[in-house]
C-alpha cells in the first residue's frame, strides 16, 4: 500500500504538469515547454515565503500564485505572441525556460530545498499503507483539478469560448471572441495554477533547480499516454508513470526508473502513437 | 566597391569556407599558444554536435535535441575502445559515427512517428537517461567517475604526440563539413526542405515522409558521434557530466543562433557559446540564462540565424551588381517577358497509362462523401471531373493518390492496382498532382522546385552527392536541363533563379504543373488549377494542358470552370453527393438536363428530375 501510495501522490505531480500543458495546447494549440519551469518557480516561491519570511499559508499562496501568473504573462508576450509558428515555439519557451532554471540557481543556489506543508508531516497510516498528508493531498488537488476544468470547458461560455478559438481562431473571432486576450488570459490562468501546483509539488519533491527538466518529461509522457487535449487521460498517465517508478525503483533499483518511463514512452508511441483519450485526423490535403 | 563585389563573386563560393579551414590547419605554425588551439579544438568539436542540429533540426525541420546523447554515445564507444586496447583512431572515430547512428535510429523510430513534440520530448529525455545508463554499465563505463582508463590514440599504428590531436579535429571537421555542404546542396537537401514545408507535397513526389525524416535525423545523429570520439581522445577522459541537459541547451542554442538551415553557421554558433562557456566561473553561472536568451532572441528575431542575415545582406550586395537573380544559360534567347504564352519547346512523348476507379466508396462517419463511384480516364486524353462544393472531388483525387484509404473498391494505375499503398507508392507508380492552394517551399528557387519533382528519376544516393562523381554531375546537368524545359513550356524560364514563393498565384500554379510534369507521369491530376487565375493565364494553363495531353498523359482536370472545361475535355465525369450523376463527351454533358439543374442551376420548368430531386436535401459538407 505505501508503494501505491508514493506511486500515486508522484503520479499526481506529473498530472499536474500534464494538466498545465494542456490547458495551453486546448487554448492555443501550442505546447509551453517551461510549463514545469513555472512550477519550480512557484515551489520555489513558497520555501521563500514560508521559510523566509515566515507568511502564513494564505499569503504563501497568493505570492506564488501572483509571481507565477506574472512570469507566464510576460512568457506569452515575449515567447509565445511575436511567433507564429508552433516549431519555432517550442525552441522560444524552451529558451524561456532554461532562463528560468538559470535564474533559479543564481537566486536559490542548486541544492534542494526543503519546503513545508501547511498540514505537517506527520506519518498517517490508511488501509495499511503509510502516507504523508501532503501525498494526499497532492492525489486529491490533481483529481479535483481536473474535474473543475472539464466542468468548465463543457458547461461554462468561457471555457467554450477557449475550446472555440481552439477550433478555429478566424470562426471565433467572428463570433465576437477576443482571440488575443482569451489566449493571453489562458497563459495567465495557467500562471495561477502553476503557482499554486508549485506550492502544491514543492513539499513531495523538494525546491530544486534542476526539478524542471525532469518534470517537463515526466509530463510530457503522462500527457502522450493519455492523449494530447484530454484531461482525463493526462491524469491517468500521471498516475500510470508514478506507479511504473516506484515499482521500478523498488524491485530494479533506482538507476531504472527514467529507463522504464522512457521505454512505456516509446510503447505507446509505437503502438498507440494518439494516446489512450487522443482522437486521429485524417483529413491532410 | 560594387565592381570589388562582382570581382569577389566571381570567386567560387566554396573557396571561401576552405581556405579558413586552411588557415586554421596550418594556425599552429604561429605558435598560437595553448589557450587558443584548445579553444579552437572544442569550438570544433561542439560545431560537429551542431551541424548534426543543423541537418535534422534546420533541413528536416525535426526538432531533436538529444544530440548530446549521440555525443555521448560517440564519446563512450571510443573510450571503452580504447579502454579495452583498440587504440587506433580512426577504427575508433567510424565505431562512434555508427554508434551514434543506431541510437539515432533506434529513438528516432518512435519520437518521429508522432512528429514534432514526441521527437523533441523523447529526445530530450534521451539526454537526461545519460547518467543512468552510465550507472548501470558501471564496469565498462566508469560510472559516475567518469572513463579515466583510456590509452594514448594511435592513427596508422604509430602513437599520436597530444599536439597532434590539434590537425586531428580540425581535418574531421574539414572534412565533414565539406561532406554536409554536398548532402544539402544537393536533391537530398532539397528533399528536406519539401518535407519540411509539406508532408503531403513531399509524398506526392514520391518521397516517403517518414524514411526522408528518419534519414536527416540519423545523418544529424554521425557528426555528433565524430564529435565525441575526439572528445574522448583529447582529454583521454569520459565523465557523464560532459553530456548534460545543460550541453544539450548549448548545442541547441548554438544552433539556432548561427543559423540551423546553414552549413557554417553551426561554427559561428559553436565558437560563441564555447566562448560563453569558457569564461571563468563567475560567468559560467550565468551561462544557462544566456542559453536560455540566445534561444528565446534566435526564435523571435534572427529567423536565419547569423547565417540567415549574411544570406540577405550578400544577396543584397548582389542586387546591388547585378549579377541577380542569374538567367540560365539557354533562356536569354527565350525573348518572353512576363510569363506570356507558353514557349514552342518539344514535350517529349510521354507513356501515359489509364487510371481506372471502380466502385469506390469513402464515408467520413456518417458522412458518405463517394458512394459506388466508377470513373475511366485515359491516356492522351483529358478527363474533367465537375461538380458542385461538397460532391466528392477532391475526396475522390485523395483517395487516388493514397492520402485517404478507401472504404470498398479498386483503383488501378496503368493496370497496377494500388491496394493499400502508401502515397509515395502511388507517386512512384507514375500519379502526380497539384494541389488546390499550391505548395511551394519557401527559400528555395523556381528551378530547385521543379527539379524536386524528379526525386524519383535517376535516385542520388547520398555517396554520390557526397563525392560528386562524374554521374552525379551528368545527372545533376540533366536535372537543371529537363527544369528549364519545363519552366519554358510553362513560361517560367525567365524565373528560373527567383526565390519560388514570392511568385504570385497564377505563376506558381503553373510551377506546380511544371514540378509535376517533369517526372513524366502516367497520370497527372490537376485539383482546381485555373482558380485564382486571370483569363491570360487560363489560357496559358489551357494551351499547357492540351500539349501535355497530345504527348500522352492522363489528365484529370479536377475544375469549377465550366468554360474551360468544356473546350479541354475528352470527356467529363459529374458528382454530384458522392455518386456520378453524369458521364459523357462536353457536348452530351453540356446538354444533359440532371447537369444543368444540379450543377448549373439552371431549373426549367416542367423537368421531372429536378422535380424528383428538390425532396433530398443537398449534402453540403465543410470544405
Amino acid at each position: 500500500m505505501t508503494l501505491i501510495y508514493a506511486g500515486l501522490s508522484l503520479g499526481a505531480v506529473y498530472a499536474l504538469v500534464a494538466i498545465g500543458y494542456n490547458i495551453v495546447f486546448i487554448a492555443s494549440h501550442s505546447f509551453n515547454f517551461a510549463q514545469a519551469q513555472l512550477m519550480m518557480i512557484g515551489a520555489f516561491v513558497t520555501y521563500t515565503g514560508y521559510v523566509t519570511f515566515k507568511l502564513p499559508t494564505v499569503a504563501v499562496l497568493a505570492l506564488a500564485m501572483v509571481v507565477v501568473a506574472v512570469l507566464s504573462a510576460i512568457e506569452e508576450r515575449i515567447a509565445i505572441r511575436p511567433v507564429s509558428d508552433h516549431q519555432t515555439q517550442l525552441i522560444t519557451t524552451l529558451g524561456f525556460g532554461t532562463i528560468l532554471t538559470g535564474v533559479a540557481q543564481l537566486i536559490w543556489g542548486t541544492q534542494p530545498l526543503q519546503v513545508p506543508f501547511f498540514a505537517g508531516a506527520e506519518v498517517l497510516t490508511i488501509l495499511g499503507g503509510r502516507v504523508f498528508p501532503v501525498e494526499v493531498a497532492l492525489v486529491v488537488f490533481a483529481v479535483a483539478l481536473v474535474v473543475a476544468i472539464t466542468f468548465y470547458t463543457r458547461r461554462r461560455m468561457g471555457g467554450l469560448a477557449v475550446v472555440a478559438m481552439s477550433q478555429d481562431e478566424e470562426a471565433a473571432t467572428l463570433r465576437g471572441i477576443d482571440v488575443r486576450m482569451l489566449a493571453f488570459a489562458a497563459f495567465a490562468v495557467t500562471g495561477v495554477l502553476g503557482g499554486l501546483m508549485g506550492a502544491a509539488i514543492g513539499p513531495k519533491t523538494f525546491a530544486v533547480a534542476s526539478l524542471g527538466a525532469a518534470l517537463a518529461i515526466k509530463g510530457f509522457v503522462a500527457l502522450a499516454i493519455g492523449g494530447f487535449g484530454s484531461m482525463y487521460g493526462g491524469l491517468l498517465g500521471g498516475f500510470a508513470i508514478g506507479l511504473v517508478e516506484q515499482y521500478v525503483a523498488r524491485y530494479l533499483g533506482s538507476n531504472f526508473t527514467n529507463l522504464s518511463v522512457f521505454v512505456l514512452l516509446l510503447l505507446v508511441l509505437m503502438i498507440r502513437p494518439t494516446g489512450l483519450f487522443g482522437r486521429v485526423q485524417e483529413r491532410t490535403v | 566597391m560594387l565592381q570589388l563585389w562582382t570581382a569577389v563573386r566571381k570567386v567560387p563560393t566554396w573557396v571561401f569556407p576552405a581556405a579558413i579551414g586552411l588557415f586554421v590547419l596550418v594556425l599552429p605554425l604561429l605558435g598560437p599558444g595553448y589557450e587558443l588551439t584548445r579553444q579552437i579544438e572544442l569550438t570544433l568539436i561542439l560545431a560537429l554536435v551542431v551541424s548534426g542540429l543543423n541537418i535534422s533540426l534546420g533541413y528536416a525541420g525535426q526538432l531533436a535535441i538529444g544530440q548530446a546523447a549521440m555525443y555521448a554515445a560517440g564519446a563512450y564507444t571510443a573510450g571503452m575502445l580504447s579502454s579495452a586496447g583498440h587504440t587506433d583512431l580512426l577504427l575508433q572515430i567510424v565505431a562512434a559515427g555508427l554508434a551514434a547512428l543506431a541510437v539515432g535510429i533506434l529513438t528516432g523510430i518512435p519520437g518521429l512517428r508522432l512528429g514534432s513534440w514526441s521527437l523533441a520530448m523523447t529526445s530530450f529525455f534521451l539526454v537526461l537517461l545519460v547518467p543512468d545508463i552510465v550507472d548501470i554499465f558501471e564496469e565498462d563505463t566508469g560510472g559516475h567517475l567518469g572513463l579515466s582508463t583510456m590509452l594514448n590514440p594511435t592513427l596508422f599504428g604509430r602513437s599520436l604526440a597530444p599536439d597532434a590531436m590539434y590537425y586531428v579535429i580540425v581535418i574531421v571537421a574539414i572534412i565533414w563539413f565539406a561532406v554536409f555542404r554536398n548532402v544539402v546542396a544537393s536533391r537530398h537537401g532539397i528533399a528536406f526542405q519539401v518535407l519540411k514545408q509539406s508532408p503531403v507535397l513531399a509524398s506526392s513526389v514520391g518521397m516517403s515522409v517518414f524514411r526522408t525524416k528518419l534519414t536527416g535525423y540519423a545523418i544529424g545523429a554521425v557528426p555528433a558521434g565524430f564529435g565525441g570520439a575526439l572528445l574522448a581522445n583529447l582529454d583521454l577522459f569520459v565523465t557523464p557530466e560532459a553530456f548534460t541537459f545543460h550541453m544539450a541547451t548549448g548545442a541547441l542554442a548554438a544552433s539556432i543562433l548561427g543559423g540551423s538551415m546553414s552549413v557554417y553557421g553551426a561554427v559561428f554558433g559553436a565558437s560563441i557559446i564555447q566562448f560563453n562557456n569558457d569564461q571563468s566561473s563567475n560567468f559560467a553561472e550565468y551561462s544557462l540564462v544566456f542559453f536560455g536568451a540566445f534561444l528565446l532572441i534566435g526564435g523571435v528575431l534572427l529567423r536565419g540565424g547569423v547565417a540567415g542575415l549574411l544570406r540577405t545582406g550578400i544577396r543584397r550586395l548582389d542586387r546591388a551588381a547585378g549579377l541577380w537573380p542569374r538567367r540560365p544559360a539557354g533562356a536569354a534567347g527565350g525573348g518572353e517577358a512576363g510569363g506570356g504564352a507558353a514557349d514552342a519547346v518539344d514535350l517529349p512523348p510521354i507513356e501515359g497509362g489509364a487510371l481506372e476507379v471502380d466502385a469506390v466508396a469513402k464515408a467520413f462517419g456518417g458522412n458518405r462523401a463517394l458512394r459506388e463511384v466508377s470513373l475511366r480516364a485515359e491516356p492522351g486524353q483529358v478527363t474533367a471531373l465537375i461538380g458542385p462544393n461538397g460532391s466528392g472531388k477532391t475526396t475522390l483525387l485523395n483517395l487516388v493518390c493514397g492520402f485517404y484509404r478507401r472504404d470498398a473498391g479498386r483503383i488501378t494505375v496503368a493496370g497496377t492496382a494500388i491496394d493499400g499503398a502508401s502515397p509515395h507508392r502511388i507517386a512512384r507508380l507514375g500519379v502526380t498532382r497539384t494541389f488546390q492552394t499550391p505548395l511551394i517551399p519557401p527559400g528555395v528557387s523556381v528551378a530547385e522546385v521543379v527539379i524536386s519533382g524528379r526525386y524519383t528519376s535517376d535516385e542520388v544516393g547520398f555517396l554520390s552527392a557526397v563525392l560528386r562523381g562524374p554521374k552525379f554531375r551528368r545527372i545533376r546537368r540533366h536535372d537543371l536541363a529537363r527544369a528549364e524545359d519545363m519552366l519554358r513550356l510553362v513560361g517560367l524560364a525567365h524565373l528560373f533563379d527567383t526565390e519560388a514563393a514570392t511568385l504570385p498565384l497564377g505563376q506558381r500554379r503553373m510551377l506546380e504543373v511544371a514540378r509535376a510534369l517533369v517526372r513524366e507521369p502516367k497520370v497527372l491530376l490537376l485539383d482546381e488549377a485555373a482558380s485564382g487565375l486571370d483569363e491570360a493565364e487560363v489560357e496559358t494553363l489551357a494551351a499547357v494542358i492540351r500539349r501535355i495531353r497530345d504527348a500522352g498523359c492522363a489528365v484529370i482536370l479536377v475544375e469549377h470552370n465550366f468554360g474551360l472545361v468544356l473546350s479541354l475535355a475528352d470527356r467529363i465525369v459529374v458528382l454530384a453527393r458522392g455518386a456520378v450523376l453524369a458521364e459523357g463527351t462536353p457536348e452530351e454533358i453540356e446538354n444533359d438536363v440532371r447537369v444543368r439543374d444540379e450543377y448549373l442551376g439552371i431549373v426549367e420548368p416542367g423537368d421531372a428530375p429536378a422535380v424528383e430531386e428538390a425532396g433530398t436535401l443537398p449534402e453540403r459538407t465543410a470544405k
